[in-house]
């Protein structure tokens, strides 16, 4: 019981940062971002390149990693994005485009074998009577005072507030002289790091290999349709009810059932609520 | 002017064929090898191969022709591994096919080989199904030879050898967690496994199967913890052992794993999951070590040309060169059902063993025959043989912090 509550935390905070992510950029920007589960793969693969590679210490490595992909999501929204903003369809080609090269060109330089990214804390703690490593009480950690941080800096800044206004109404957040075109780039700055630093904190514990982008972005999507797409707290719900579902299918039934509750989930919401438990077009 | 002409072109067609530079543009015999080429039992069977095929052909060829090779990437998929068999027959018109890896991927390529009528020696892929079907349909199958790695039926006895002798017999554990991923090959392994080791006396308190995409393996270690077993027996293959190993050392499992982990065969594998499989042992086929007057020479040729330590599928593809070449050599021809008439009186002393055939042409065990070693990571990533006692390198080393 307690396996599946501390387990099921972890996923759920890995969860948390990739869906948060992935619906902030649509909230604020109405892109469908397919590239999201690249974000989280090349931030595995800098800081396993960056620690092994270049020899820099972990922690450094890990916040450069997390640097370098958010310019990396500021470049591709800035070069490939924006152009294409008049069309959705055209968005979600592009994006499904960038993670499809980065994939390639990650088995290019990489090859298929598994990575290793070190992990922060070796040691194991016992929590009452589980066993659990320290890397994934880390990435709990992390994620959940990531997102926290989020959250607030949307409420209580300026900036937040701008980001707000822009995925209310873009046109008269316009008129009040907000210049949607910045927020865009830091909004996916923000969503691309917050991808990135769930694989730094994840890659430790699961496995790092050029196709590690799609099982997220399934997932994410599957978050965000539950949880309403553009709801920050609608995705931290419904990455915790996914989290702990695929805990408890895993400990209960079996691990090969997984990865079905999330395909699962997304059916069933859009059979029965299309918009999601906080979905509305507009703001968060 | 015309008895001239005539003349002229006899002579030059006796020059021609009499000249002894005729002979030597004979066709090289084409091998072709689908393999998966992105993983290391990929590049290993291609190093392997060009080693065996250099040392044929500097001794004057086969038959007087030069082998060479022309790869095709089957990957681990069906569906890819039919293209590749289809590019090597119908395009690359090869002369035998060496190669393999995932039994799913041979077994879907068998009924395009046979249309091809090209001779196969399988190197990698371990499930009994693939040479049942020359017992079954000789005439449409005879064209299928396993030369390692040994089936699983037979590394099923083997492992069970190593729960009854030395798990059970010298560390003294009697209850075991058999774990294997979801793999065509070890769905006919485990079953033969749990039956042997219980029969040997061992306990075996739980027995899953997992994904082979699974990354997270937290479930799976509870669920074997809570079974009460004191050893992990693994059949890992196509599974994340990286991940899997990692996942056993952070969360400091209070019980040593060991069995068929494939991955682990290569010899940077301790490395690359930065020392966390210190304490697993693992089968392999053959290790630097005299167990035939070929091993020795052979890894050391290996190390020399590659800088690594080979896997078990460049044992296969270095023999099947050897055999195939002096099969032809005795059928004096390379036509398909000579050749396998020849093949099937195999007795060749390769790098893991003695090759012989058995009547579904599939590599025999036991006696000289090549056989499983477990050898266990140590300190600083150095791998020990353990067992069997005739052949420890070292002692068994608990887990660190199992250590009493």
């Amino acid at each position: 019981m307690l396996e599946i509550l501390i387990h099921g935390a972890v996923s759920s905070a890995i969860y948390a940062m990739l869906a948060v992510g992935f619906t902030l950029i649509f909230g604020v920007a109405r892109v469908l971002n397919l590239a999201h589960g690249s974000f989280y793969a090349l931030g595995a693969y800098g800081a396993y390149v960056l620690t092994t590679q270049l020899k820099v210490p972990l922690f450094p490595a890990a916040l450069l990693a997390v640097a370098l992909v958010a310019l990396f999501g500021v470049v591709v929204e800035r070069v490939l994005v924006r152009p294409m903003r008049g069309s959705q369809l055209a968005v979600l080609m592009i994006t499904l485009a960038v993670a499809l090269v980065v994939e390639q060109a990650l088995f290019l330089t990489f090859g298929s074998e598994y990575r290793n990214v070190p992990a922060f804390v070796d040691e194991k703690f016992t929590i009452g009577g589980v066993d659990v490593g320290g890397q994934r009480l880390l990435a709990l950690g992390v994620g959940a005072a990531s997102v926290g941080t989020l959250w607030l800096f949307i409420q209580r800044t300026r900036l937040g507030s701008a980001i707000l206004a822009i995925s209310q109404d873009p046109v008269a957040a316009g008129y009040m002289g907000i210049p949607s075109d910045r927020i865009f780039s830091i909004v996916m700055a923000i969503s691309a790091g917050l991808a990135a630093a769930a694989g730094v904190l994840a890659g430790p514990f699961l496995s790092v290999q050029p196709t590690m982008w799609l099982l997220p972005i399934v997932k994410a999507f599957a978050i965000v349709v539950v949880g309403g797409l553009g709801s920050i707290p609608g995705s931290i719900l419904a990455a915790m009810m996914l989290g702990y579902a695929e805990t408890i299918v895993g400990y209960l039934i079996s691990t090969s059932w997984t990865e079905i509750v999330s395909v699962f989930a997304t059916l069933l919401m859009l059979v029965v609520r299309p918009a999601g438990f906080f979905g509305r077009r507009a703001a968060f | 002017m015309k008895r001239m002409a005539v003349l002229a072109t006899a002579v030059g067609v006796i020059g021609i064929w009499a000249s002894p530079g005729a002979a030597q543009q004979a066709k090289p015999i084409r091998i072709g090898v689908p393999t998966a080429m992105q993983l290391q039992v990929g590049r290993d069977t291609q190093d392997a191969l060009k080693i065996a095929i250099d040392e044929v052909n500097a001794k004057g060829g086969v038959l007087g022709r030069r082998l060479e090779m022309v790869v095709a990437d089957e990957t681990e998929n069906p569906e890819t591994g039919i293209s590749a068999i289809k590019k090597l027959t119908a395009d690359d018109k090869v002369d035998v096919l060496i190669g393999g890896y995932t039994s799913g991927v041979t077994l879907a390529q068998l009924p395009h080989i046979s249309t091809a009528k090209t001779i196969y020696l399988g190197v990698g892929a371990a499930s009994p199904s693939i040479t049942a079907k020359v017992k079954q349909d000789y005439d449409n199958y005879k064209y299928i030879f396993r030369v390692g790695p040994l089936n699983a039926a037979h590394q099923a006895r083997q492992v069970t050898t190593f729960i009854s002798g030395f798990v059970k017999g010298e560390l003294g554990f009697g209850k075991i967690a058999i774990v294997g991923e979801n793999a065509k090959w070890v769905q006919d392994l485990v079953p033969l496994l749990k039956k042997g080791a219980t029969e040997a006396g061992a306990d075996v308190r739980v027995t899953e199967f997992f994904d082979t995409q699974t990354s997270d393996f937290s479930p799976l270690f509870a669920k074997v913890k809570d079974s009460g077993a004191q050893y992990m027996v693994v059949i890992l293959s196509h599974a994340s052992s990286d991940v899997f190993a990692k996942q056993w050392y952070d969360s400091r499992f209070p019980m040593p794993y060991g069995g068929i982990d494939v991955k682990s065969m290569d010899g940077d594998f301790c490395d690359r999951v930065g020392g966390k499989s210190v304490g697993e042992m693992a089968a392999n086929f053959a290790v630097r070590a005299p167990l035939t007057p070929k091993t020795v020479p052979f890894f050391d040729e290996f190390k020399k040309r590659t800088g690594r330590s080979p896997v078990y599928t460049a044992f296969g593809a270095y023999d099947a060169v050897h055999i195939y070449a002096e099969a032809v050599t005795r059928a004096k021809t390379i036509e398909a059902g000579a050749v396998i008439k020849e093949l099937e009186k195999t007795s060749y002393v390769g790098i893991p063993g003695m090759i012989e055939f058995d009547d579904m042409h599939d590599v025999k065990a036991g006696g000289k025959g090549p056989s499983l070693l477990f050898a266990q990571w140590q300190d600083k990533c150095e791998r020990q043989v353990v067992f069997p006692k005739e052949l420890r390198t070292a002692d068994f080393v608990s887990p660190a912090w199992l250590k009493k």
